[in-house]
């Protein structure tokens, strides 16, 4: 697993997609990011790339060193201002709707859980990965990067070993739909290593677990 | 105790019975259940150590089940994977029963009454208190050296602990005056612990006088005692290991009592069993002491007559029964003095006697010990001056729980009186349930080993006051050579190892595959059956058709 992720070339970190900025937060580890439209930037995020359990960081330089702070997606949320309103709307026949200025307002929002940090390189990417709780907090407005996922997984290689040990926090983060977002988190990491990679059947049991602890929580089993 | 430095584990508090109390101890420190361990508590102003045995340990903390799920991944690495920390995570709640501290003028435990605290701190008992405070060696000091002490048996050692730590010396006096069990099924060593114990107590320090009834012969190489080293006293002593092999083992038909004849007797009427008795008792009242069966028919048909058919049935079934039996004997018999010797071991070889022989020789010898040991405690005169231990290999043969056994009745009375006159039993058996109920109930000392029948197990709980569920329950678990210890030669019970013999062990099962084999050469070797002659003159049939 360590060969297959020192093997694959990371893409440069500078080169990443931008998903979204950082609207709000609801607690230190859990915000809320606007993403971005055509409006927004010359290449806005396609669909597949601010899906549901995308990994995603925002570089943090700290006491003059850069950081990575990884994250993932673990809710989407669609916002229409004008949803609901009543009053005369302006609409003629070549126009079937007319609604000045709201249009553009209509956005989609992402809450993102952070999962841990790591150094970036001088080469851009990342290295001394960790999954204990960031200590920073993030900004209004910081850049929500999309996170390839040969980042994801040496952020998740740590001392040579795969590991998901935000675990924990994330299903807490993650309410309801804990146990989906590291299903999909597992499926990723799991496309990224080999079929005989040791580490698929460890995944496996991880799977298994937090699958059967969910079912046991919804009444399932 | 030593302060915290040596502790294993911290009580927690009370547990399900009164004696009981749960302690928690972290992964690293692995106590097995059946340890000793202690604690202090202050008693009467006095601090004592407090023993207590291990008797349940359960997980309380530790990796869930389902990082089990794969059989190909370890544990830790799922842990690790979600960062679970894996070192040391592991904590136990053990239970513990209170056994009761020294009490040095009772010589034996006395209950505290009062748990532990919780938080008291426990360790491991030291090897060398409970040497001294598990036998009832009636020390007067919880740690004394146990081995300077005489007329003990070095039986082996705590199962626990490592080979010879904890070694265990049982009072020989307490076992051989309150009598001895030992049960174990086949196979699980019983002859082997009984011939360490015939070992023990013929060394110099106990030179007892002993009698094994051996119906296998199984204990010859006993022999091996004379002239070795470790048996050797300094002023000189050596034991004598006598064998009595069944040619030489007689009964004087005058010692027989009517119940015996009637016993070896073909289904006698009710008539000829009152002809018998009536002349018995009348040859039971004359001055010689040596006549045989023609004498007794004499002395009926002088009472009935020539003529009385029952006298004539009894003549022939008489001389059928004990005449025609080597075993009876108008004059000779076995003499005591031959057989019961201080420092002298006496085997009787009863392996090619029927079991009714085997019953009847033991109970007119029993018999007549008995009466002896009556009489030198009495201050009459007598041949056996001194206490006698005799051992029954196949015990449940002489007293046995189900039909009739002439033995029985001596065997009981001996159980239950023996002590007061110096007479000690031991019986050793794989089926205790088909023992004689008084007469195991009467063998203060028991050593239990492998047992795995529900029916013999019963039998030694129905039994044996001392055997407490944990003796119990350990039973079926046991392997070759380990054994409960329980009753009165112990403060309490002990699983222990029965140390290695210094003689060879003789009853071992025979190597059936290598007897096969040598069989088999043998038959090879031989000449085959000749082929059936051919006369000739008859014309051959040629192949026979089969339809």
């Amino acid at each position: 697993m360590t060969e297959s992720a020192t093997d694959v070339v990371t893409p440069n970190l500078d080169s990443c997609v931008r998903i979204g900025s950082i609207v709000s937060s609801n607690s230190h580890l859990d915000y809320v990011v606007e993403i971005l439209k055509g409006r927004d930037c010359d290449r806005p995020p396609e669909l597949h790339e601010r899906e549901f359990g995308q990994p995603v960081f925002i570089k943090k330089v700290v006491d003059g060193t850069e950081h990575a702070v990884m994250g993932v997606i673990y809710d989407t949320k669609l916002v229409d201002p004008d949803q609901g309103r009543t009053g005369p709307r302006l609409a003629q026949d070549d126009q079937a709707q007319f609604t000045p200025g709201y249009i553009e307002e209509r956005t989609t929002l992402a809450g993102v859980a952070l999962l841990g940090t790591a150094v970036i390189t001088d080469n851009r990417s990342i290295a001394d990965p960790t999954h204990r709780m960031p200590r920073w907090t993030l900004e209004v407005d910081d850049t929500v990067y999309h996170c390839p996922d040969e980042v994801a997984l040496s952020f998740h290689t740590v001392d040579e070993q795969l590991q998901l040990a935000y675990l924990d926090r994330l299903v807490d983060i993650a309410g309801d739909l804990g146990s989906e977002v590291i299903v999909a988190l597992i499926d990723r990491l799991r496309r990224m290593l080999p079929e005989d990679d040791p580490s698929q059947r460890t995944l496996d049991v991880v799977e298994q677990n937090i699958e059967w602890q969910a079912r046991e929580r919804r009444g399932v089993v | 105790m030593s302060g915290h430095s040596s502790a294993v584990g911290t009580v927690a508090g009370p547990g399900d019975d009164p004696n009981e109390f749960v302690f928690i101890t972290p992964a690293e420190k692995s106590l097995k259940t059946g340890e000793f361990i202690t604690y202090t508590v202050t008693v009467d102003g006095e601090n004592r150590s407090v023993f207590a045995r291990v008797t349940n340990r359960e997980l309380i903390r530790g990796l869930p089940e389902g990082f089990l799920a794969d059989p190909q991944v370890a544990p830790e690495t799922v842990a690790t994977t979600l960062g679970v920390p894996t070192d040391d995570t592991e904590l136990y709640r053990l239970t513990a029963t209170v056994i009761g501290y020294y009490n040095t003028d009772m010589t034996t435990f006395a209950n505290p009454r009062q748990l532990p605290e919780p938080g008291t701190p426990l360790s491991i008992a030291p090897d060398r208190q409970l040497e001294t405070v598990l036998p009832n060696l009636g020390c007067d000091t919880d740690s004394a050296d146990v081995t300077d002490l005489d007329g003990i048996a070095h039986i082996g050692w705590l199962l626990n602990r490592s080979p010879e730590a904890t070694n265990i010396h049982i009072p020989i006096e307490e076992f051989a005056s309150t009598h001895l069990a030992i049960l174990a099924s086949t196979g699980s060593g019983k002859s082997y612990t009984a011939s360490v114990l015939i070992e023990e107590m013929m060394g110099p320090g106990a030179r007892a006088s002993l009698l094994v009834f051996d119906p296998h012969g199984e204990y010859d190489t006993l022999a091996e005692m004379q002239g070795h080293e470790t048996f050797k006293g300094e002023d000189g002593y050596e034991p004598g290991v006598v064998y009595y092999d069944p040619e030489r083992l007689r009964v004087r038909i005058s010692e027989l009592e009517i119940g015996d004849v009637m016993a070896v007797l073909d289904n006698p009427s009710n008539r000829m069993q009152d002809r018998l008795s009536t002349a018995w008792r009348s040859m039971q009242r004359q001055e010689s002491r040596t006549w045989g069966i023609n004498e007794l028919i004499n002395e009926m048909e002088g009472i009935y007559g020539e003529d009385d058919a029952s006298v004539g049935a009894l003549e022939w079934r008489l001389r059928r029964s004990i005449e025609r039996n080597d075993l009876f004997h108008p004059e000779d018999n076995v003499p005591l003095n031959d057989i019961v010797d201080p420092g002298q071991c006496t085997v009787l070889q009863m392996d090619t006697l029927d079991r009714r022989n085997q019953q009847l020789i033991t109970t007119v010898l029993l018999r007549r010990m008995y009466r002896e040991r009556l009489d030198a405690v009495r201050g009459r005169d007598s041949e056996i001056e001194h206490p006698i231990f005799a051992l029954f290999e196949e015990g449940h043969r002489f007293a046995p729980a189900s039909g009739d056994a002439p033995s029985l009745g001596i065997m009981r009375t001996i159980t239950s009186e023996g002590r007061k006159f110096g007479f000690g039993l031991g019986i050793i058996s794989q089926r205790p349930s088909k023992i004689d109920q008084d007469v195991l109930s009467q063998c203060g000392t028991q050593i239990s080993m492998q047992i795995q029948n529900p029916n013999d197990q019963d039998a030694i709980k129905k039994s044996i006051e001392a055997a407490g569920e944990d003796v119990l329950r350990e039973l079926p678990g046991l392997t070759p050579g380990q054994a409960v210890v329980s009753g009165d030669a112990m403060n309490t019970p002990a699983l222990i190892q029965v140390r290695g013999r210094r003689t060879q062990h003789g009853a071992g099962s025979l190597p059936v595959i290598e007897k096969w084999r040598d069989a088999y050469e043998q038959q090879q070797r031989e000449p085959t059956h000749s082929e059936a002659a051919d006369f000739g003159g008859g014309e051959s049939t040629g192949v026979q058709s089969l339809d």
